[in-house]
């Protein structure tokens, strides 16, 4: 098949594919490369020493001791793909002329094709005390779990998912007081609807979680006998425990005034919805990376779902197979007993509707419509009407047409 | 020892039903063309209820993520999940669905035990 763009020409069968970054997005280029049939050598770059793992948990079950780390290994200890995992060297150089990335140990990793696939790391507060923990990878969470919750304050910083999950997380710990700098009244409300962040609010009330008022943090300093986190408001919350899930930033820096476009506010790299760079032979995926869906704001950003089909389509594109249509977006998260699942573009909606359960039953259901249309789903605790949802809007591959 | 876990008009074609007076818990499907099969009901990748999940082309795909189950095998084809569920026997008598149960260990997920 001839490739889709002159600029792009695609990775030889037997060709070196260098991805750089060992999490979701990089494991799922190298397994869809391999599934479609790419046999030349595949060289998987991390700056951790762990192998690829997945994220989810670690605000979680891996948080709560639940599962251990050999249940977030993406990679099938059974059958595990034929790859060439290189840990522990940040990549600190990529070049055009010849192909190619430097690491920090002074390596030069040449190849046919480079995936980038570095991720994104988590924000801090500009000034923030010694003892403030952030979640994204897993020695963040390793840390976390390792500091005794029982019986100590706890205040989070944030008021996203990642944020609600290491609150909920910190009760079933046994913190004496776990309080959330949410930024915004109800956790969630000015994304997913003033219903979804009056439940939310409403299911960690109920397990004694404190909101303050909305205000955005400013700071976290060291006091005598623990931290004091200070709001813009001048609000303070004192804690022996502070937890910053304030998003993250992609891991680009390494690419600053480099060889590819980068979005200028955020730092991701710029790509098309195949995740090409626009540099011959250079392609990214996952949370380092901004596809032109996204970039337009069809598409969101971060998500896990996200990095897995983007993964699939730059996998596909590479190999010069048809790639999958992209499906609509699909989010989880999980606080105490609620597993709560949104579905579609949100984020267009101009009406929120309850259309099933309510707040204090943990089970309610959630359509978004734009003009009328129904763009989106969300439910607590509706895992059957949210897969229903999602497959009946399941865009198939259409069987290629043979010119 | 089969016995019996619900009745054919309990089950929908193209739904699974959770029984969970049984741990841990199975799930029954019964397929459009009418097959009826019993699966464990919980996810091998993470505590999710297979008999919410999407039922197509004789597969159970996890209410969670993408893993699909083969109703017939229990075999899971695709990541996050990385190992199979079990399957039980399944015998309709009359109106009667009679299961009996697997002899294995059951794969479950991390942080859910028996």
């Amino acid at each position: 098949m001839s490739p889709i763009n002159p600029l792009n020409p695609g990775l030889p069968v037997d060709g070196h594919l260098l991805i750089v970054g060992s999490g979701l997005a990089g494991y799922h280029v190298a397994r869809g490369a391999r599934l479609n049939g790419h046999v030349g050598a595949i060289t998987v770059l991390g700056d951790e020493l762990h192998p690829a793992y997945d994220r989810p948990a670690l605000s979680k079950a891996f948080l709560s001791g639940a599962a251990a780390f050999e249940h977030l290994v993406l990679d099938d200890p059974e059958n595990p793909l034929d790859v060439t995992w290189a840990g522990g060297s940040a990549a600190v150089h990529l070049s055009s002329e010849p192909l190619g990335v430097e690491t920090a140990d002074g390596t030069f990793h040449g190849a046919d094709s480079i995936v980038l696939a570095t991720g994104a790391q988590a924000c801090r507060l500009p000034i923030s005390g010694q003892g403030t923990f952030v979640l994204r990878n897993v020695d963040d969470a390793i840390a976390l779990r390792g500091r005794a919750v029982e019986s100590q304050r706890v205040a989070i910083v944030g008021g996203g998912f990642l944020a609600l999950e290491a609150a909920a997380t910190c009760v079933e710990r046994g913190a004496a007081e776990v309080t959330v700098a949410a930024g915004e009244h109800n956790p969630g409300a000015a994304r997913l609807g003033a219903p979804v962040g009056e439940a939310v609010r409403a299911l960690h009330e109920r397990r004694d979680v404190a909101f303050t008022a909305p205000a955005r943090a400013a700071e976290v300093n060291d006091v005598p006998g623990g931290q004091e986190l200070v709001l813009a408001d001048g609000q303070t919350v004192e804690a022996d425990i502070v937890i910053c899930a304030i998003g993250a930033t992609p891991s680009t820096a390494w690419l600053r005034d480099g060889i590819l476009s980068l979005d200028p506010v955020t730092g991701a790299i710029l790509c098309d919805d195949t995740g090409f760079t626009g540099m011959p032979g250079i392609w990214a995926a996952g949370d380092c990376a901004q596809w032109a869906s996204q970039a337009s704001g069809l598409r969101p950003v971060g998500h896990w779902q996200e990095a897995v089909e983007q993964a699939g389509i730059l996998a596909a594109s590479l190999t010069g197979i048809p790639p999958a249509p992209f499906q609509e977006p699909y989010f989880w998260s999980e606080q105490y007993e609620v597993r709560i699942q949104g579905a579609g573009r949100i984020g267009l909606a101009d009406e929120v509707r309850v259309v099933d359960g309510s707040i204090e039953t943990n089970d309610l259901l959630v359509s978004y419509l734009r003009e009328g249309a129904e763009v989106g789903i969300l439910g607590f605790n509706r895992l059957r009407e949210v897969k229903r949802w999602r497959k009946q809007r399941q865009v198939r591959t259409e069987p290629a047409l043979v010119a | 020892m089969s016995f019996r876990v619900c009745s054919l008009q309990d089950l929908t074609p193209g739904e699974g039903l959770r029984i969970d007076s049984i741990s841990p818990p199975i799930a029954v499907f019964m397929t459009e063309e009418g097959e009826v099969h019993a699966l464990d009901d919980t996810c091998t990748h993470q505590d999710a209820s297979l008999a919410a999940g999407w039922v197509e082309d004789c597969r159970v795909e996890c209410p969670l993520h993408e893993s699909t189950f083969s109703l017939r095998t229990g075999a899971v084809d695709q990541p996050p999940a990385k190992r199979g569920v079990r399957v039980h026997e399944v015998e309709v008598d009359g109106d009667d669905v009679l299961v009996e149960l697997s002899q294995d260990a059951p794969n479950l997920p991390p942080g859910v035990t028996v």
